[in-house]
């Protein structure tokens, strides 16, 4: 049996060969109930939890435009050694390509281990391995790298079950509403709000890994970004400058913040530390300028500017050199964002159509619109760049979240417990 | 009885009552300035600039003719109020995004305070902010809020 290695949320010890690049049709997955070496009553205890865990990625991976999950059965038990050493012939008859198997282990230190294993049946293979070390109460976390492990080794992309989802929740209408920063994990679980309420606030952008916030309050009087630490609650004004300023987004690294401000008679691009210092200014047209949305290398920063007369999409550097227009249809363009895989550019196209959500490479190219409108607005990406949530205005002048697949299909409404606008789709947690 | 006059007068001004009320008393002193609250400075200020809001083309900033009459006028009030200071609120179109409705509003705010500005009004005298299209009612606009 090979020795299996275990860490906190240990980095993948070899990943998938990139299996298929983007399947044509689904490829079916087959998850055998999470098992235990442990006997007695905590092997019983481990055996529901790795039993709801595999229900967990079997619901995480049903998601997906590109794996099928045939349903858990209890029955399909198998022994602690045939984690790591499945018998190929037993699951080759029931049609899947993939195996996913795990273990659930209780510690002399009142933690759990998780490890789980990804095969191609068909090949009798390991494609890769993963395995956590975390308090009992965060197996559903583990359940999300599990997915993740199998998501990858399909499609080559991460996946976003460990992600979160920042977003401003809404309750009444008019100027009457209450708003108040929330997140959650993104299938819904963990909701929790930030802010009080007593100030409108708009745009939460998270860190990468979710341990910071940036969110814009007007509870100065006027907009600014404020900086908060997930983690400890402590939270500060992103720049220690008294002016409107707006729009944050964190580099992919978590290491810059970009956003706008108003330092003069109109908005423009400004760039600062994440950990503080003075904000460095990156364009200087003298129109609006906002939005910014840095590629995932940090080399560039794809915004919005009206400087020909109406919203358009432009890229510069980094450092606010070599700007360029890249959006040339009709109508405007604005609220573009970067995906995580640096093939695409989402944004809100404003036309006669209203507002809809539509997606081109970042030289602008392959223009395509996502929805149909009218009051569709501020696309985010999922880690795995094959998704894309968005908000949208409707019904008793109410905004509501939806999510849709690049693949295909109708948007889905996203559950949350009040009206929601402006989200904002973290990458994996750490 | 003047010491009986005085405790009349404290009781009223304890009472919060205005001078007015006892026009024997205000014929032996200096004429009193008149007290104006802040609501009829308001009204003043509206009447004799004609209007506290000003509109903009969709997707500008430009002030047109009729904004600057208006801003001039305003200007004129706000110099003989020295006491007064103005916050200049701007609004973003209908139908626009979040972010850059924001910013509009906020370039609409700062036109409007450079004008008034160059119109002699001190800078510490105006404040601006923006709310985007984060408030009802209001669209393609500042208002201009005398406090």
């Amino acid at each position: 049996m090979k020795r299996l290695t275990l860490a906190f949320l240990l980095v993948t010890v070899g990943t998938a060969a990139g299996a298929q690049q983007s399947a044509p049709s689904a490829t079916v997955v087959e998850i055998p109930p999470l098992t235990s070496p442990d006997e007695g009553t905590r092997g019983n205890e481990m055996l529901q939890i790795g039993w709801e865990a595999t229900q967990l990625i079997a619901s995480d991976l049903g998601q997906t435009a590109e794996l099928m999950p045939l349903k858990p059965k209890r029955e399909d038990y198998v022994s602690y050694p045939e984690v790591t050493a499945p018998s190929f012939g037993k699951w080759r008859p029931l049609g899947a390509k993939l195996l996913l198997t795990g273990f659930v282990q209780s510690r002399s230190d009142g933690r759990i281990a998780i490890g789980c294993y990804v095969y191609d049946v068909g090949k009798g293979t390991e494609l890769a391995r993963k395995g956590f070390v975390l308090p009992k109460s965060d197996w559903r976390r583990a359940a999300h790298k599990c997915s993740a492990l199998a998501y990858t080794a399909v499609t080559g992309s991460p996946g976003m079950f460990d992600t979160r989802i920042a977003y401003v929740s809404e309750k009444g209408t008019g100027d009457a509403k209450v708003r108040r920063i929330a997140f959650m994990d993104s299938d819904g679980y963990n909701h929790k709000y930030l802010t009080s309420g007593n100030s409108i606030v708009l745009k939460p952008r998270q860190s990468p890994n979710a341990s910071q916030l940036a969110y814009v309050s007007f509870e100065s009087g006027k907009p600014t970004i404020r900086l908060l630490d997930v983690g400890t609650g402590q939270e500060r004004p992103l720049v220690p400058i008294d002016a409107i300023n707006f729009a944050p987004r964190f580099s992919r690294d978590g290491s810059q913040i970009a956003f706008s401000m108003m330092l003069g008679p109109n908005s423009d691009i400004y760039s600062v530390g994440a950990g503080g210092g003075m904000p460095r200014r990156l364009t200087t047209s003298p129109a609006v300028d906002t939005d910014p949305s840095y590629s995932p290398d940090g080399s560039k920063i794809v915004f919005e500017s009206d400087r020909s007369g109406s919203q358009q999409l432009y890229v510069m550097n980094a450092d606010g050199s070599n700007e360029r227009r890249i959006s040339f249809g009709a109508g405007a363009y604005a609220t573009p964002e970067w995906s995580p895989d640096g093939q695409w550019i989402a944004f809100t196209g404003r036309s006669q159509y209203g507002r809809r959500i539509g997606i081109m490479k970042p030289d602008g190219t392959e223009e395509r619109y996502l929805t149909n409108g009218p009051a569709d607005e501020a696309p985010t990406w999922a880690a795995s760049s094959r998704e894309i949530m968005f908000a949208r205005f409707g019904q008793g002048a109410r905004w509501t979240l939806y999510r849709l697949s690049l693949s295909g299909g109708d948007a889905q409404q996203v559950a949350i417990p009040q009206d929601g606008s402006d989200p904002d789709w973290s990458g994996a947690m750490d | 009885m003047r010491k009986k006059i005085l405790f009349l007068t404290l009781t009223l001004a304890a009472a919060g009552a205005q001078a007015q009320i006892l026009p024997f008393l205000s014929k032996r002193g200096p004429q009193q300035p008149v007290v104006q609250g802040i609501d009829a400075l308001r009204a003043e200020f509206a009447a004799q600039s004609g209007g506290t809001t000003i509109y903009y083309a969709p997707g500008n900033a430009v002030l047109t003719p009729p904004s600057r009459t208006v801003l001039s006028a305003q200007a004129a009030w706000i110099r003989r109020h020295p006491e007064m200071v103005v916050r200049i609120e701007g609004y973003g179109d209908t139908g626009d995004t979040r972010d850059h409705a924001l910013a509009i509003g906020a370039k609409r705010a700062e036109e409007a305070r450079d004008y008034l500005v160059l119109m002699g009004v001190p800078m510490a005298q105006v404040s601006t902010t923006s709310w985007g299209g984060e408030r009802s009612g209001l669209g393609r606009a500042v208002t201009i809020l005398v406090r």
